[in-house]
């Protein structure tokens, strides 16, 4: 059984590729969806808002299947202060080059 | 009329590298990035990443009177900068012909977006109701292309191409082709882009294809791309008239290939690029072992990188190991519509001095992109032609092709 997470996270890829959330499980590779890089910026802000998070480039890259999202997702959510604001930089500012 | 030989007898820039010409050469060949973090731009606590190319020191008011630099957004701004004295530089005097019939080609592809985002900020921010009358007029693309025919008197065809990064190419191949039919007897072209707006920055961010330390193209580290900004035009005439009132010649204009991938909004396909490089060098009658230096589009992001590298194999063949290739897009960032202005300068520039500019930021190679990028240092070689290359979002390549003389 998904969780609250999970849940939001199918729910929201749902949404965004038109498709039924009953198809989507947590170990579906995002290929198999037909997601492209297209939808994964998409999918990355609606699921930024959803959670009230900022997801980092580098998180991004290794994702391949749902379940990698719903970890991810955790893990910021786990770091995050209890009211982060919206649009909260995800990482202190680069150093100057 | 048979086809003329295009000469380039002007150049004009302003750029993160330097605010006119022998500033920007002396950054390109002593390969000196202008990236470092941002400044004097609203809400940047709202960004994930703080670097970027900018114009350092430019004061409008150095070169517009009577409070007109109010009525210009600062992309416009950098286009009648560089025109000036790229007409300067050339030292053409304009004839009542030339006036009537001189070309404007200009490419931009975001426009005034100082303005519009003013007026926005007007509107729902600050809760005015209203905002500033100019807008549209600042905020049209074809602002700089506009502003350039009024300040230099030039009435001929006059108008500005958006392809997003490829606007710059495309706007100088067409001027390319007008004067070597003859459809005009001299033309300004280039690019200018001044984007640098929060709401632009943060649209960029949520593409997830900008670095957040530096821009290293080609190198196995790269992790996206650096914003710039800036202005550069060029002066084009037919070569016979060039050399019979004596003037200096930089180099040749001599071929412009252009193709669409008809693939992906954002991810590059190899067919498109490579098919624009070959249409250029067919129109300029090179061979490709003719070619010794590319201006690679060499954006720094995972994608782009690997796809132009196997164009560039797929064009030249085993050629493809003895040419140079580097991205200036290292020292003076990506300015969107302006990149293929900025760079051509800087092809132009290496041709004519011998001197290629280097590929910055290199830290290690990459087995998917495995040509020499003239890592980090300047380099001194004479070579007879170059290539610039520009390839936009939407898949749109536009290729420059240029000569010594």
């Amino acid at each position: 059984m998904a969780d609250d997470v999970a849940q939001k996270v199918i729910a929201t890829l749902a949404s965004v590729k038109r498709i039924p959330a009953d198809g989507i499980k947590l170990d579906t590779n995002l290929q198999e969806l037909g997601i492209d890089s297209l939808d994964v910026f998409t999918l990355l802000f609606e699921l930024e808002n959803a959670f009230k998070i900022s997801i980092p480039d580098d998180d991004v890259r290794s994702i391949r299947t749902v379940n990698d999202i719903v970890e991810g997702i955790k893990k910021l959510l786990a770091a995050a202060p209890a009211t982060p604001p919206p649009d909260a930089p995800a990482s202190p500012a680069a150093p100057a080059v | 009329m048979a086809p003329r030989k295009v000469a380039i007898t002007g150049l004009g820039i302003i750029s993160p590298l330097g605010l006119n010409l022998a500033e920007n050469w002396e950054s390109l060949r002593e390969g000196r990035p202008a990236i470092g973090p941002m400044k004097d731009i609203n809400d940047l606590e709202l960004l994930r990443f703080q670097n970027a190319a900018q114009v350092r020191g430019y004061d409008p008011l150095k070169h517009f009177e009577g409070g007109k630099e109010a009525y210009i957004d600062r992309f416009a701004q950098f286009s009648i900068v560089a025109a000036r004295e790229a007409l300067k530089d050339s030292g053409l005097e304009l004839t009542p012909e030339m006036r009537e019939q001189g070309a404007i080609v200009c490419g931009s592809a975001v426009g005034g977006q100082s303005a519009i985002e003013m007026g926005f900020e007007d509107l729902w921010r600050s809760g005015r109701g209203r905002v500033h009358p100019l807008t549209i007029p600042k905020t049209m693309a074809n602002a700089g292309a506009s502003h350039i025919s009024m300040d230099l008197g030039l009435s001929g065809p006059a108008y500005t191409v958006s392809t997003a990064c490829s606007s710059a190419n495309h706007a100088i191949g067409q001027a390319f082709r007008m004067v070597r039919d003859g459809q005009a007897e001299m033309a300004v072209t280039g690019g200018s882009e001044a984007m640098f707006t929060i709401g632009m920055l943060k649209a960029w961010e949520a593409m997830r294809v900008i670095a957040p330390d530096t821009c290293r193209p080609f190198s196995k580290d790269r992790r996206g791309m650096i914003l710039g900004e800036g202005g550069a035009m060029m002066i084009l005439e037919p070569m016979d008239a060039a050399k019979a009132r004596g003037a200096k010649v930089y180099a040749e204009i001599c071929g412009f290939g252009m193709t669409s991938d008809a693939h992906h909004l954002t991810q590059p396909a190899m067919h498109g690029p490579s098919r624009a490089m070959k249409g250029a060098l067919r129109e300029a009658g090179l061979a490709p072992e003719e070619i010794g230096y590319i201006n690679a589009h060499g954006t720094g992001t995972p994608g782009n990188d690997p796809v132009e590298t196997a164009a560039i194999r797929d064009v030249f063949g085993a050629h493809a190991n003895s040419l140079a290739v580097s991205s200036t897009k290292s020292l003076h960032g990506h300015a969107l519509g302006a990149a293929g202005a900025l760079e051509a300068i800087a092809t132009i520039l290496a041709l004519r001095n011998g001197i290629l500019p280097p590929t910055a930021n290199y830290n290690e190679p990459d087995p998917e992109c495995d040509l020499d990028y003239v890592p980090n240092k300047p380099r001194a070689k004479q070579v007879s032609a170059a290539l610039s290359n520009s390839f936009a979002f939407g898949g749109l390549n536009a290729v420059v092709a240029f000569r010594t003389v």
